[in-house]
């Protein structure tokens, strides 16, 4: 339950977001990020639907990278 | 395997290594980084990765799950629970309902859930039933469920707490006579939330090299690197291999969100017994939001005891890292992911679980 994925904010509504990783689109609740400045276009970490952290698009895309490799290997 | 993970094994090679060192992890998303990159059968052969107390689901007391049977049972309720939990057995005598799925089979109203945010949403839905979460899991999760309640939720909605704290597990090994393991791999995502300090006690009180590390192979070779150094040259301190979201402090709104609504309390792990200060409660603020005082009639406090894993199930040992999950007896034999006894090989964080999806087949026992 631990595994956090990185998903790129599309809209914000209140504490809640549109997030969107490879094509996948899911809401997503930005209580826990309250402290931080998040807008549309912001990468964050996502976990049971709470983003819990703010990353760049250059980690993000590298984590998916990684993440691919993984679930390609699993499937092998 | 990308350049820089095989960088990173070479450059472990190349290291002085000591004959023997054991490092620990305690997060059930690196062991699985760990089996499916194959990266014990890459590393020389003095290094053991141990799978500690990384699992949720395995160390969610006997008596949390049944009270949450027994209330989805006989209550009129929708009782929402994370998927992995629907399947964790608890001892009852034979023909009894021993899972949420067995509950739910025999026409409760059981819902998996992935997030809080659908148990918020089965609750606005029916506003006429009561609701309980039956909410497992380590800071990760349990955060999130903080700030489920902060931000405001249903009248209807009750939270049946049981989480759990992930350094009072290490804490405990370590100061027992024999922990087990010479180096730690933290958490990265508990580090996330909670802060890479969290883990400073393993440095500070026992001398031990300690590496926060997130769930790739590069970032998990890295942190055993970084403890391998620490250990050859007697110079332990806590490295901080996911800098892409693990801070020294964590997540302010999260910490201040656990805070607010939920107290720490000495907790039971199964099979493990009571672990001082290692667990979750609602504080006085949410208790309008307790399943336990809605419900009070069903905590079979008789149950609470350690070692209430089904008979000849290793899961304790497994969780605390002191057998390798082929070591247990029944492992693929009796316990298999289709058939599982032992919630360690329920849950895709248990140890057993990781290992047979890894291909591990062989009994060890």
């Amino acid at each position: 339950m631990c595994l956090g994925i990185p998903m790129q904010i599309k809209t914000i509504d209140g504490f809640l977001a549109r997030c969107e990783a490879k094509g996948v689109e899911r809401d997503v609740n930005l209580f826990m990020l309250q402290d931080d400045q998040v807008s549309p276009g912001d990468y964050v970490v996502v976990h049971i639907g709470y983003a819990i952290q703010k990353m760049t698009e250059q980690e993000a895309r590298s984590a998916w990278e990684i993440y691919d490799e993984m679930l390609a290997a699993e499937h092998a | 395997m990308s350049a820089t993970a095989r960088q990173w094994l070479d450059d472990i090679r190349a290291l002085p290594l000591p004959e023997n060192i054991r490092i620990m992890n305690v997060c059930g998303g690196h062991e699985r980084s760990i089996t499916m990159a194959g990266l014990r059968g890459a590393l020389p052969d003095n290094i053991e990765l141990i799978p500690g107390p990384g699992c949720p689901v395995c160390v969610c007391p006997e008596e949390d799950v049944y009270e949450a049977i027994q209330i989805a049972l006989h209550e009129d309720v929708i009782l929402t629970a994370f998927g992995d939990m629907l399947r964790v057995p608890v001892n009852v005598p034979k023909d009894a309902i021993r899972s949420l799925e067995q509950a739910k089979a025999s026409g409760a109203d059981i819902r998996p859930v992935a997030s809080p945010m659908e148990s918020v949403q089965i609750a606005h839905d029916n506003p006429d039933k009561p609701v309980v979460f039956f909410a497992t899991g380590f800071e990760t999760t349990t955060a999130p469920v903080a700030a489920m309640l902060a931000e405001g939720t249903p009248d209807n909605l009750y939270v049946l707490l049981s989480g759990r704290l992930t350094w009072p597990a290490v804490a405990m090994l370590l100061d027992s006579e024999e922990a087990g393991f010479d180096a730690l791999v933290a958490p990265g995502h508990v580090a996330t939330v909670m802060g890479a300090d969290e883990w400073q006690f393993v440095i500070d009180h026992h001398k031990m090299p300690a590496a926060v590390a997130g769930f790739t192979p590069e970032s998990l070779l890295a942190a055993m690197y970084s403890t391998l150094r620490q250990k050859i040259e007697q110079r332990p301190f806590l490295d901080n291999c996911y800098p892409e979201v693990v801070t020294t402090g964590g997540n302010t709104s999260a910490k201040k969100h656990l805070s607010h609504v939920m107290k720490v309390v000495d907790a039971n792990w199964r099979g493990v017994g009571i672990i001082p200060d290692s667990g979750f409660a609602l504080t006085e603020a949410y208790a309008g939001h307790d399943a336990r005082k809605q419900y009070p009639g069903y905590a079979d406090t008789a149950r609470k005891r350690a070692g209430q894993m089904p008979p000849g199930c290793d899961c304790a040992r497994v969780v605390l890292g002191k057998i390798y999950p082929n070591e247990c007896r029944l492992y693929g034999k009796a316990c298999t992911p289709r058939t599982p006894i032992g919630p360690c090989m329920v849950s895709d964080e248990g140890a057993c679980r990781i290992w047979w999806a890894g291909g591990v087949r062989e009994s060890a026992a």
